[in-house]
């Protein structure tokens, strides 16, 4: 079992993944599907995310002594910054306050609320795993994947709060049919750029099923495995019951967008893990 | 609703196993016995890192902190002086950072008889 301070940097983590992602996926659909009110959710995912990113820094820094010392002490957060640690904490502040600061800007501000978003997600290709294998291929795939998670996370909440007034029940059915369309193909991506970070990552069959680190990622590819399903019945069922004016459609719809909420938080708290506490199997 | 929440969490923490430890070789090695107390502790590890702390802490006392401040250079091995003062067991906690910027941390024991 991690320390107390492992475990707090795990916390941090998961609300770094959560901020990021939801705030980036907030405005990607926005832009995409031309939605109103976003700029609440946007706003507070991405303070969130900023939160996150400076406590998982600082976090850092106590690993390094391993007492609330490195916290505030100036040798180790130097020397932090100057590790791939700092850098991603640079694009993922620049990000996020551009991310912001588009929120007061109008349509043409979301837009650059959206690059916001891909710089913040950008900060991913600097550190960790992926980066420790300094590929070119990896980081691609890495960014694929985040930039179509992100843009699935993104689209929960706006869908369920459609779906659930009867007025923008219509918006709700042509917003979830568009998603679907767009999903059809960009889901499939995620999962082969995860499935391929994993093979590299991994290396072997055997160590997926023997270490620490490939049981996670078996817990992480069945939480995918349930989310793809409860997308596929709202692609299937839900989204066409809705264009058919079905109101007990849109009750389901909503439903099972709270159940894919927690589907993803559970994701990413594994993957929060994954990625702060466990080794690659050598 | 709540239960699967809870069930997931847990799944995912029984996985949790312990933080990075890239460590190939230790002098003493881990779980050695020795005749006599060592002057010197040499830890040997995989890829560079910075040594941010080493503790050694008799199996009576409580842990004392081992000089490090000469080592201010990512390395992949390092030769630390070691003050033990009884037999018995001893247990070296260190702390570090790899040059990716992760922070690593291990430990490892040996007996002196």
């Amino acid at each position: 079992m991690p320390d107390l301070w492992g475990i707090a940097a795990i916390v941090a983590k998961f609300g770094l993944y959560l901020g990021i992602f939801t705030a980036a996926g907030t405005v990607f659909t926005a832009v995409i599907f031309r939605l109103v009110r976003y700029r609440g959710v946007a706003c507070g995912f991405a303070c969130i995310g900023l939160v996150s990113a400076l406590m998982s820094f600082f976090l850092q820094g106590a690993m390094l002594t391993g007492d609330a010392s490195g916290l505030s002490d100036p040798e180790m957060l130097g020397l932090l910054w100057q590790t791939p640690s700092g850098t991603a904490l640079m694009y993922r502040m620049a990000g996020l306050g551009l991310l912001i600061a588009g929120l007061f800007a109008g349509r043409i501000g979301l837009v650059g609320s959206a690059n916001g978003g891909v710089l913040a997600i950008w900060s991913f290709n600097h550190i960790g795993h992926v980066a420790g294998q300094n590929a070119l291929l990896l980081d691609l795939a890495l960014m694929l994947h985040l930039l179509v998670a992100a843009f699935w996370i993104g689209i929960l909440m706006p869908l369920r709060r459609l779906a659930r007034s009867r007025e923008t029940a219509d918006v709700a059915a042509s917003v979830g049919h568009r998603f679907g369309q767009i999903a059809s193909v960009a889901v499939p991506i995620l999962i082969v750029a995860g499935v391929y970070m994993g093979y590299v990552l991994v290396g072997s069959v055997s160590a997926l099923f023997g270490a620490a680190y490939g049981q996670a990622i078996i817990i992480k590819l069945t939480l995918v495995g349930i989310l793809l399903a409860l997308a596929a019945l709202n692609k299937l069922r839900f989204v066409p019951g809705l264009q058919a004016g079905d109101e007990s459609a849109a009750r389901k719809l909503a439903k099972a967008i709270t159940f894919e909420w927690i589907i993803v938080l559970l994701i990413l708290a594994t993957t929060a893990v994954l990625t702060t506490s466990l080794t690659l199997p050598t | 609703m709540k239960a699967i929440l809870l069930a997931g969490l847990v799944s995912i923490w029984a996985v949790v196993a312990s933080a990075h430890s890239p460590l190939m070789a230790t002098t003493p090695a881990n779980e050695a016995t020795l005749a006599e107390i060592p002057t010197e502790i040499a830890l040997i590890f995989k890829n560079n890192i910075r040594l941010t702390r080493v503790t050694s802490a008799h199996e009576n006392g409580d842990p004392m902190k081992v000089e490090i401040s000469s080592q201010t250079k990512f390395a992949t091995d390092f030769l630390l002086p070691f003050n033990g003062v009884e037999r018995g067991d001893y247990i070296i906690e260190w702390r570090g950072l790899g040059e990716d910027g992760h922070a690593l941390n291990g430990s490892f024991v040996f007996t002196v008889k």
